[in-house]
């Protein structure tokens, strides 16, 4: 089975190396839309930006967990194979939840918060979006000088709901990065999230 | 670039582990993460906290630029400097300006930062509570619930004993209005600096496992009282070099008659000054 399995970065250590960068700019940076294209092609329905998230950063010390609709023997074939990350069921267990819009709210509510001692012992979610169009966001915070706005496409009242109850949580909470095909962004616990109409 | 190493000398599995530490880090700003820090081909107080953030953010295509108090020529930095040129084969300049990653030791370069550099802090002790409650359990939960009461004793203790805060280097400060931070041995000249900078400023400390972030355009606040605010060294002369009134400058012992002049501490800033002025 192996040997029909994707590959993943040409060169890991400089592969994962620039990937990390671009991912380490989103996060300290939010709302920032930077380009993520790894030098692989991953199995649909995973991104390649997804997956380029996953190969840099999951291993043995992360469970991972995936929503049903990512949740297809060639993508937790290719995950398992090349981060050794074990798939986890329990939301609630993993350290990276991997969804998409129609699950990212029931995935954000269950995912770990981390504990007052140790606020870093939290999930991080990345969730597939098909591009950043649609809802018009103000994002206000560490990283962003002023004022930030942001669009992405899917995502429902709840899940920006629960966004907002989560960047109250600080220092608790989970971090998310937004991942289209090519592109990836980042909205940190510590980012104030406004929207079109919102006081 | 030497072969037989892995690019930047820590193996994949390491810096999977510190470039997780550091994602959360900047989602948590000033507060201290875990890692397990690795044995580094130096010794401790060679800034292998710094040397391992570094390593995992590093990209074949960065100008990296290592100072140590201010200086690019010291052992430690030129050490370093020759480290990753090894390791990871990346360009080095002495100029702050055409730096992309700055490591640092003991100073904040007086140029400013912009948004596409990152600066990396070599730290000793990260934890600010440390010298008053030893136990880490303790200050770990001094951090959760926000008491950073005895903080301020020690600050006006200061002030009962010398007039004002005699604290000058480490000086702590209030990241984001959320955790008090080391922001390692720069001399509270240098802590204005760190308020609302451009760029991403990442904390390691090797020998206690911690790393800690500021993102850019984030608030820090140095720690004072109302009626002894926070103020920053002046000296009563310009660079003997240069000329600058405005910037860090080190006292240089001339001949053993005592006498002496002061400097800029950051060469690149000061040889441009010059430069400027010829
Ligand atoms: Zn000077």
């Amino acid at each position: 089975m192996s040997t029909e399995l994707l590959s993943g970065f040409t060169d890991q250590a400089r592969g994962s190396a620039e990937a990390f960068r671009v991912m380490l700019d989103a996060m300290a940076q939010p709302g920032r839309i930077l380009p993520l294209k790894p030098d692989f092609a991953a199995p649909a329905p995973l991104f390649d930006s997804t997956a380029a998230i996953c190969l840099t950063l999951c291993d043995y010390d992360t469970p991972l967990w995936l929503d049903d609709s990512l949740r297809e023997a060639a993508v937790i074939d290719y995950l398992r194979f090349h981060t050794g990350a074990r798939i986890e069921n329990d939301s609630s267990q993993a350290s990276f939840l991997l969804c998409t819009p129609a699950t990212a709210a029931e995935a954000l509510a269950r995912a770990s918060i981390g504990n007052a001692e140790y606020p870093d012992a939290s999930a991080t979610l990345v969730i597939q979006v098909p591009d950043f169009s649609g809802d018009r966001l103000t994002l206000k915070g560490p990283g962003i000088k002023d004022e930030r706005a942001f669009t992405t496409a899917g995502l429902d009242a709840r899940f920006w709901a629960l966004m907002d109850e989560n960047h109250q949580l600080f220092p608790l909470g989970r971090d998310v990065y937004f991942a289209a095909p090519q592109e990836i962004a980042a909205l940190p616990r510590s980012t104030q999230i406004k929207r079109e109409g919102q006081a | 670039m030497t072969t037989g190493y892995n690019f930047a000398y820590l193996n994949e599995q390491t810096k999977r582990m510190i470039r997780r530490a550091l994602l959360k880090a900047v989602a948590i700003p000033g507060y201290q993460v875990p890692f397990a820090s690795r044995e580094m081909p130096m010794p401790y107080g060679w800034g292998t906290g710094g040397v391992q953030v570094t390593a995992s953010i590093l990209t074949p295509g960065d100008t990296l630029k290592v100072i140590d108090q201010g200086a690019d020529d010291t052992t430690n930095a030129v050490s370093i400097r020759k480290f990753f040129v090894r390791t990871a084969g990346v360009a080095t300049t002495e100029e702050t300006e055409k730096a992309s990653i700055i490591q640092t030791r003991h100073r904040v370069p007086e140029a400013s930062l912009r948004e596409d550099q990152i600066l990396v802090y070599q730290v000793p002790i990260p934890e600010p509570l440390r010298f008053l409650e030893p136990r880490e359990t303790e200050t770990r939960k001094m951090h959760a619930l926000e008491e950073y009461g005895i903080m301020h004793v020690k600050l006006y203790e200061d002030i009962a004993r010398h007039g004002h805060i005699a604290t000058a280097y480490a000086y702590p400060a209030k990241v984001n209005g959320r955790y008090v931070f080391d922001p390692s041995p720069i001399p509270k000249f240098d802590n204005p600096k760190l308020d609302d900078c451009a760029a991403l400023q990442l904390f390691g400390a090797g020998r206690e496992k911690r790393i800690y972030a500021v993102p850019p355009y984030t608030k820090v606040t140095s720690l004072d009282f109302e009626d002894h605010p926070f103020s920053v060294q002046k000296w009563e002369e310009p660079c003997a070099l240069c000329g600058s009134t405005t910037t860090y400058l080190d006292e240089i012992i001339l001949d053993d008659k005592g006498k002496r002049m002061f400097v800029c501490s950051d060469t690149d800033h000061c040889r441009k000054a010059q430069e400027k002025a010829a």
